[in-house]
């Protein structure tokens, strides 16, 4: 079996290298990266990743942007999208879940459990 | 003052007896007189009857002989008498036969004959007597006599009574003026005396001469002047006490007087000083309403504005003038912040002006003259005169434009600054949490220590940053609590396993002892305090310690309470452990990896809540937190909820809380019956027939295919359905038009028991009107178009029947036979539910618009007969009562 691979689409290239290697070295999952919302839609139409970790906050192309265009896309639809978000107000996560996000995780995480909140949100064994 | 009298008493006595003694003596005198006289006279008659007598006889012969000088020797007789001037004898035929005239000659009657007798006439006395013989007349003798001897004899009387008089009144003066002293003197003595007091007021002096008159009136008179003189000494004395006391009581009411006076003229002095103070105050009050930059405006009593200052002008464009026949409503009020109309009955500005209860409002929109608005702040103050009646309002407001934009800055700072503190703790986090992990490579121990110390001050940073962002929002009241009914002993227990793990990994045992209550707050923020106190607890607790968590219920509020068995609060930190960054230790951040904001937090939510929380120490080790959550109980008593039969039968079906609203209605007196599966809830709709379902689904897809079955069924398609989701309903039209209403979850009491109030009553409208005919018509209409009516023919009927079916609508005829409608509409103001009832007046005449404030209720229309329609007052109607179902529906949605 193939590993899983994932796409996380954050502006910090930071947070995007270190999220990369946690679960590359956590999970042993295939990690890809976009530093913005287009580039990550265009990455995700082109590889079909099993699962989308999304930042909200970011400048042009912002999350639930991001978010929509990937839901227009026929081919980036069915993806499972999770918000990475350092915005924690119960307001806002009732708000996202309503855009039909999958689930969110909120920053900073954990380097060692952001593989495994990933698999409890999407129910991966 | 008498002096000497000029005619004194004893002249008096003296004259009166005097002549008393003249008058009697002078009678006396005229008597004896009189008597002397008419014996004169009798034998004066005597003595010429006599001669007479002796002359005829003695003439008889010489007439019969004719011998004239016997005759006239028989008539010389006469000489005897010199009181006789004359005499004759006649014959028988009257012809004098002799005469004697001895004095100057004298006329002798021509006719003897003629007369008999004796004659008085002309200062004479004459004798006629007839000489007869054998019976026959032969002649007659006259003799006349004068009356000298009468004169003579009267003359001696007189000198006889003049003498006998003076010798009597000699006599009778001697007497008395020795006699009349015995009267006088006393009465002398009286008058010196009388005179003696009078000139000498000296009423000691008293009257003699009582010894002689013991027994009289004189005595008496004594006795009396005396006894007046005793009398008037002793009121003389009476009147000098009485008017040393007049003095003395006159002394002391001018001294009163004068300290009155003095007490006038230093009120008189404070009063202009109270008026020189006022005139400055209102010159300062004058100054102060000028230069505030708020705005205020004064209301009169019929809601027309009668002050503005300068900054509400500004701010509003307007001047005073511009309000003239307006309510500040319509001018600066009739619309919302999105421009939608806001109608007057809607206005709690109004609407708490009219009851006369004051109004705080910190988010609202005024409107400017040229059409912009502006954001405000407002507290609209009934004033009131002495008598507590309401003359006006004042309505003080403030731009806030300026504070919103920084409130918006701040809130934009917070938010920002969250996100930027956090992405880079996101880095570093997750670097140092890969570096620590190993998974990189092997770290030497001591550079692991410090990759721990680094990773752990990170997750304090981050908690920090939380906390911060968290006592923020709560506190800048931009996180509106989520109020419903929460069950206590759910949230004690969702927050102790919560904490579990946490107290099993320091060895603590964690005891709840649960006690049952029904909470009105948010349960989420209820569990946060719980959690946080409960953390705090086990933190601070040594291991094989226990952590308890009780609650009891009071009569309006359930206390928490988390006690510890630890080292226990000090003394003197018990009050300020709630302020922010407070730490009993300062180094227990560190170690217990807190934030100091905790218990800050947790005041602020119980705050929040209308509850209190305070710390306690306990003896012989570890503290109390406790804090009070109001129960629902309590909370309903406050808030009114609209009356609802406890008859009727609701139906719950599937819920995620479904045992939380059962109890929510059962407390209020609802038979529940509760269906588990969608299968369920149509076979018992039709089993139960309840008044309403309540159906609470998860997506609006769930929902439907049971309404779609309910409605499609015949004898469930009335029952009306309440729907509860999470989300608004706005694109599913079909829900719209078939459910009754629908609540947004969470599921809060009052919003339910609304929605089934509304859901169930069929609407009903009172028709008050004393014209039957008029009535039948209306209420005939109405009728037919489903709805129910109640009629009323007068005002007091009016308001009872208002006070036992609460109508949906009231229609109204200002005119009626007790009290007119304004008086109806003025007792229905006096209950708050009564009061929101809309109103439909249809008068026979235009209400004025000042009129018009006096009969509003709820949303308010009015109407006039003889412009209007029946269908137009059906319309009206119906537009009315389908706003009383809208309005609600929306303060559901906006709640």
């Amino acid at each position: 079996m193939p590993p899983r691979q994932l796409l996380v689409i954050d502006d910090e290239d930071d947070i995007r290298e270190v999220a990369k290697l946690s679960l590359q070295l956590t999970e042993g999952w295939e990690v890809f990266t976009a530093n913005g919302g287009l580039a990550g839609v265009t990455l995700a139409g082109s590889m079909t990743p099993d699962a989308i970790l999304l930042d909200v906050m970011m400048p042009d192309t912002d999350g639930p942007s991001t978010f929509g265009l990937l839901q227009q896309g026929t081919a980036t639809k069915s993806i499972p999208v999770i918000f990475l978000t350092a915005k924690v107000q119960s307001s806002d996560r009732e708000r996202f879940m309503r855009l039909g996000v999958r689930g969110i995780i909120a920053k900073p995480f954990d380097p060692l459990k952001l593989g495994q909140q990933i698999r409890e949100v999407l129910s991966w064994s | 003052m008498i002096g000497k009298p000029r005619n004194s008493i004893r002249r008096k006595l003296t004259t009166i007896i005097m002549l008393t003694t003249m008058m009697a003596v002078a009678l006396a005198c005229l008597g004896l007189v009189a008597k002397d006289v008419i014996d004169v006279r009798r034998d004066m008659d005597q003595d010429l009857l006599a001669l007479g007598e002796m002359i005829s006889m003695n003439s008889t012969a010489p007439l019969t002989f004719g011998d004239r000088k016997e005759a006239g020797a028989v008539l010389a007789l006469l000489q005897s008498k010199p009181s006789v001037v004359s005499g004759a004898v006649y014959t028988d035929h009257d012809l004098p036969f002799a005469t004697y005239i001895p004095g100057k000659r004298v006329a002798l009657p021509a006719h003897p004959r003629s007369a008999e007798g004796i004659v008085r006439s002309n200062g004479l006395v004459e004798l006629f007597r007839p000489i007869m013989l054998d019976g026959k007349r032969v002649g007659t003798v006259y003799i006349a006599s004068d009356l000298r001897d009468v004169r003579a004899r009267m003359k001696e009387d007189a000198q006889f009574v003049v003498i006998l008089l003076g010798a009597c009144l000699v006599l009778a003066f001697l007497l008395s003026s020795r006699l009349q002293r015995r009267i006088s003197a006393p009465i002398v003595e009286l008058a010196r005396v009388a005179g003696a007091v009078s000139q000498d007021k000296d009423y000691t002096i008293r009257a003699a001469g009582r010894g002689a008159h013991a027994d009289d009136e004189i005595g008496e008179l004594v006795t009396g002047f005396n006894a007046m003189l005793a009398e008037i000494e002793q009121r003389d004395h009476s009147l000098m006490r009485y008017q040393m006391q007049l003095e003395e009581t006159v002394a002391v009411r001018t001294e009163e007087l004068t300290q009155a006076n003095r007490s006038l003229l230093t009120a008189k002095n404070a009063a202009e000083r109270i008026a020189e103070v006022n005139a400055q105050l209102a010159r300062e009050s004058a100054l102060i309403l000028n230069s505030a930059t708020d705005g205020i405006m004064g209301v009169g009593p019929d809601f027309e504005p009668s002050f503005l200052n300068p900054a509400a002008a500004r701010m509003l464009g307007r001047e005073l003038g511009d309000f003239a026949g307006h309510s500040p409503h319509e001018l600066i009020h009739h619309s919302r912040a999105d421009g939608t109309p806001l109608p007057e009955a809607e206005c709690p500005m109004s609407e708490s002006l009219r009851r006369g209860e004051a109004l705080t409002m910190c988010d609202d929109t005024f409107w400017r003259a040229d059409g912009s608005s502006f954001p405000i702040e407002y507290s609209a103050t009934p004033t009131r005169d002495e008598a507590g009646n309401m003359i006006g309002a004042v309505v003080m407001f403030r731009d806030v434009t300026e504070r919103r934009a920084i409130e918006r800055l701040k809130s934009e700072f917070v938010s920002t600054v969250s996100h930027e503190l956090r992405t880079p703790l996101t880095s570093i986090r997750g670097a140092l949490g890969l570096l620590g992990s190993g998974l990189l490579g092997p770290i030497p121990d001591k550079a692991q220590r410090m990759l721990e110390i680094a990773v752990s001050n990170t997750d304090r940073l981050v908690r920090l940053i939380n906390d911060i962002l968290d006592l923020e929002r709560i506190e800048s009241g931009r996180v509106e609590l989520t109020r419903a009914a929460v069950d206590a002993e759910s949230v004690m227990v969702q927050a102790a396993e919560g904490l579990q793990t946490m107290a099993d990994q320091a060895q603590v045992r964690l005891v709840v002892v649960r006690t049952a209550g029904s909470l009105w707050g948010d349960g989420d923020r209820i569990i946060q305090t719980l959690t946080n106190l409960l953390g705090n607890a086990i933190k601070f607790s040594p291991p094989d310690t226990t952590v308890t968590l009780t609650g009891a219920a009071g009569p309006a509020d359930y206390e928490f309470c988390i006690t510890d068995e630890g080292r226990g609060v000090p003394e003197d930190k018990l009050q300020t452990i709630f302020d922010r960054f407070s730490q009993v230790d300062a180094s227990d951040s560190r170690d217990k990896g807190g934030s100091g904001l905790g218990l800050a937090i947790c005041q602020s939510i119980v705050n929040a809540h209308g509850g209190r929380i305070w710390a306690e120490r306990n003896e012989p080790a570890g503290s109390s937190f406790h804090f009070t959550i109001p129960l629902v109980a309590g909370v309903a008593v406050a808030v009114p909820i609209a009356a609802f039969p406890s008859s009727h039968t609701i139906l719950l079906c599937p819920s995620d809380a479904t045992s939380r609203i059962a109890a929510m209605l059962g407390a209020r007196g609802f038979r529940v019956v509760s269906a588990s599966t969608a299968a369920d809830v149509i076979a018992r709709a039709g089993s139960e027939r309840p008044d309403a379902i309540v159906l609470a689904v998860t997506t609006p897809d769930d929902g439907w295919l049971i309404v779609e079955a309910l409605k499609g069924a015949a004898e469930t398609c009335q029952i009306p359905i309440v729907v509860a989701m999470s989300d608004h309903p706005g694109s599913y039209e079909s829900y719209a038009a078939t459910v009754a209403n629908w609540i947004r979850k969470p599921l809060r009491s009052d919003d339910l028991i609304q929605a089934l109030d509304l859901a169930c009553r069929t609407p009903s409208v009172l028709v008050v009107e004393d014209d039957l005919d008029l009535a039948r018509v209306m209420t005939t209409a109405l009728e037919s178009r489903g709805i129910r009516t109640l009629h009323a023919v007068n005002g007091g009927d009016a308001v009872q029947l208002c006070k036992q079916h609460e109508p949906s609508l009231i229609v109204l005829d200002v005119g009626l036979p007790d009290m007119d409608g304004f008086a109806v509409v003025g007792t229905l103001r006096e209950s708050a539910a009564l009061s929101r009832i809309p109103l439909l007046v249809y008068s026979a005449l235009d209400v004025g618009s000042a009129d018009q404030s006096r009969l509003r209720l709820g949303p308010t229309e009015f109407l006039t007969k003889s412009r209007t329609s029946l269908a137009d007052f059906e319309s009206h109607v119906v537009r009315l009562l389908e706003t009383v179902t809208n309005q609600s529906n929306r303060n559901l949605h906006a709640a």
